[in-house]
């Protein structure tokens, strides 16, 4: 197990040092270099050569390499071209916004999902099987911005039953009633496409764990239905959930930066794509790394989790969880 | 989507009852190749056939574009702005600027569905021909190739979509190569999976032994054999690369003015939300009807080449299985 983790973590580091690489290499192949994406725009020559040196541009590139990784691993995520303002501190409020939404989003498609998927796994191809399934059609075909606008028009604009968009009314600030009020439809937006996918998912599952020789026993000595169900399948049914949920994680934030922007939610998504306009290279670059820690970080704690939970896995050669 | 295995249907070509002494057996006629039947079977999908029906519709909608919009979709016409759906010459009104809105829409597919058929294509030879070599080789070729695939997973598409277009610029041009170079890893994985299980066939060790090179093994013997995830993941592709284009546009990243795109409509009725709510129903359920087309084209393809699937319906099949169920067999 420890050996395990050890990999799992080293290969972690490697996934993100390669993709540090790959952030830099991208701002390396910009069209003018990275002295036009470093340095802000409308420079004379001269001047824009003193910064170049004073942000260290004329070195080599392995050099300037470490200097930006260095900095980052410390803390500093670089500063804005437009008033210097340090990037963390526009950054990390904006995390833990998107955090809030994405969270809500996931916990609720859970509650609703995996119920719904045990129950569908009882009684195939009915009613709400076929429900689920068109849903699932939608929420694949649907962009999530245009549903997200959908609701906004119908239910803050026609009907005026809830906030239009941002995070808290004006005078709200911090109220945990108004920020509800606020999450109901970005949540709705998000959770839409994963609730589908969960549901055939958990669906799936229990189908596997259903036919399995030890249900047959749990069965065979005269339990309940019910019992059999929900003690007996419904555990070993749930684990395989929890790689999925690691792997669904950049997708999840993805839909998260769309919603946001549809609902002018204070987030990470927003914040990205308004520098991403104001051609903000630094602050982009910071952020992609960010969420990149996350998303690698949160597939390692999936991948951890299943291995905990579920004493089948092998530790095997490929360090991958191969139950 | 259900694993039940039934045999094949079809006329079974020894019969059992036997033939009568002397008569020869008429010859059968040969069975019909695997892509005849699956087409066959294709067609046999009402839902896959009236996707392929709205596609081919709206394929034709974007090559006849310049016949079918009644105005240019480009022109601003300011004393007419913000017209109702059904004014008169203006079937679906006009936006804030007095352009048509019903010629936007029609010129708004030839851009989405360019772009997805383009980043389907080019994704899906990039995955392929990554795959087939780390699948076929294995080795630090295939640790290399998968690594990669490990770091492109980990960052959020968006986010290294909108980083490359802020940087470089966004040309439609730009669009498909980012959307395409962002999108081919599943193709890879699903490819280089192939390939591990197919490398092993007794045709590789006989291509081999009469001296085929691997490049040819690769592309011409595998790349046949395992043609059938491809072509369903390509599909699905591009209905994923018309949702993110128009995800992109929507945030102002993708296609830009005087260009018209779906997404970019949308972005534009968010603004006029108030004023007038029809105009962002229009270009979303354009993208919503194409993509669910697209999808169940791939659905469709995905049974049809499922020999595992057959056409019986599924109801018929489960009535099938209770009633053996019960008389005990």
């Amino acid at each position: 197990m420890t050996e395990y983790l050890i990999r799992r973590l080293l290969q972690s580091v490697l996934v993100l040092f390669l993709i540090s690489i790959l952030t830099f290499a991208i701002i390396h192949a910009a069209p003018g270099g990275p002295t036009q994406v470093f340095l802000a725009p409308g420079l004379s020559p001269e001047a824009a050569k003193v910064q170049a040196h004073n942000l260290g541009l004329d070195q080599p590139v392995p050099v300037q390499y470490l200097k930006w990784i260095g900095g980052m691993l410390q803390g500093d995520l670089g500063h804005t071209f437009k008033n210097n303002i340090p990037v963390g501190d526009i950054l990390w409020p904006t995390v833990k916004n998107t955090i809030i939404l994405m969270a809500s989003a996931w916990i609720l498609s859970l509650i609703i999902a995996i119920p719904w998927g045990i129950y569908n796994s009882t009684r195939e191809y009915g009613f709400s099987d076929h429900t689920s399934n068109f849903i699932s059609y939608l929420g694949f075909a649907m962009p999530t911005f245009w549903f997200g606008i959908i609701l906004q028009q119908t239910f803050a604009l026609k009907l005026d039953l809830l906030p239009l968009s941002d995070m808290y009314d004006m005078d709200k600030q911090g109220d945990v009633g108004n920020l509800i009020l606020h999450l109901v439809l970005p949540v709705t937006v998000l959770s839409l496409g994963f609730l589908a996918g969960y549901v055939k998912y958990s669906r799936s599952s229990m189908l596997e764990v259903l036919n399995q020789d030890y249900v047959r026993t749990a069965r065979a000595k005269g339990l309940k239905e019910r019992k059999v169900v929900y003690r007996h399948a419904l555990r070993n049914a749930l684990i395989p959930i929890i790689t999925i949920l690691g792997l669904d994680l950049p997708i999840l934030v993805g839909g998260a930066a769309l919603t946001e922007n549809v609902f002018n939610w204070p987030g990470m998504g927003r914040l990205f794509v308004e520098m991403a306009v104001a051609r903000e290279y630094s602050v982009l670059m910071s952020i992609t790394l960010v969420v990149s820690v996350m998303v690698v970080v949160g597939n390692l704690l999936a991948d951890i989790l299943y291995a905990v939970v579920d004493p089948r896995v092998q530790y095997g050669r490929k360090g991958g969880a191969a139950a | 989507m259900s694993d039940i295995e039934v045999p094949p249907t079809g006329k079974r070509r020894n019969s059992p009852q036997g033939t009568p002494a002397g008569i020869p057996v008429p010859a059968d006629p040969p069975p019909p190749g695997p892509w005849k039947t699956a087409a066959k079977k294709f067609m046999h999908n009402p839902f896959a056939v009236a996707g392929l029906v709205i596609v081919l519709i709206f394929v034709l909608i974007a090559l006849l574009a310049h016949k079918l919009a009644p105005y240019d979709p480009t022109r601003i016409d300011m004393m007419f702005p913000n017209l109702p759906a059904g004014s008169e010459g203006h079937l679906l009104g006009t936006d804030e600027l007095g352009r048509d809105i019903l010629s936007r829409l029609i010129y708004s597919s030839q851009i989405s569905l360019k772009v997805g058929f383009s980043v389907a294509i080019v994704s899906v030879v990039i995955g392929a021909m990554i795959g087939a070599v780390s699948g076929y080789f294995g080795g630090w070729v295939d640790t290399v190739f998968m690594r990669l695939v490990d770091v492109m997973y980990s960052i959020p598409t968006l986010f290294l979509n909108i980083l490359i277009l802020a940087i470089f610029g966004s040309k439609s041009t730009y669009l498909i190569w980012i959307l395409a170079l962002t999108s081919w890893m599943g193709v890879a994985r699903l490819v280089r999976g192939n390939y591990l299980q197919l490398r092993e066939m007794q045709y590789v060790e006989a291509a081999k032994a009469i001296g085929v090179s691997d490049w040819r093994i690769i592309f011409v013997h595998l790349l046949r054999n395992s043609s059938a995830p491809i072509i369903v993941t390509a599909t699905l592709m591009v209905g994923n690369a018309i949702l993110s284009e128009s995800a992109l546009s929507y945030l102002g990243l993708g296609i830009q003015t005087p260009d018209t795109s779906w997404g970019l409509m949308l972005s534009n009725a968010q603004e006029f939300m108030l004023t007038d709510p029809l105009l962002a129903l229009y270009p979303g359920l354009c993208i919503l009807i194409v993509v669910l087309a697209v999808n169940f084209i791939g659905d469709g393809i995905r049974d049809a080449m499922d020999p595992r699937k057959t056409t019986i319906p599924r109801r018929r099949l489960d009535q099938w299985r209770t009633k053996f169920s019960k008389s005990g067999t």
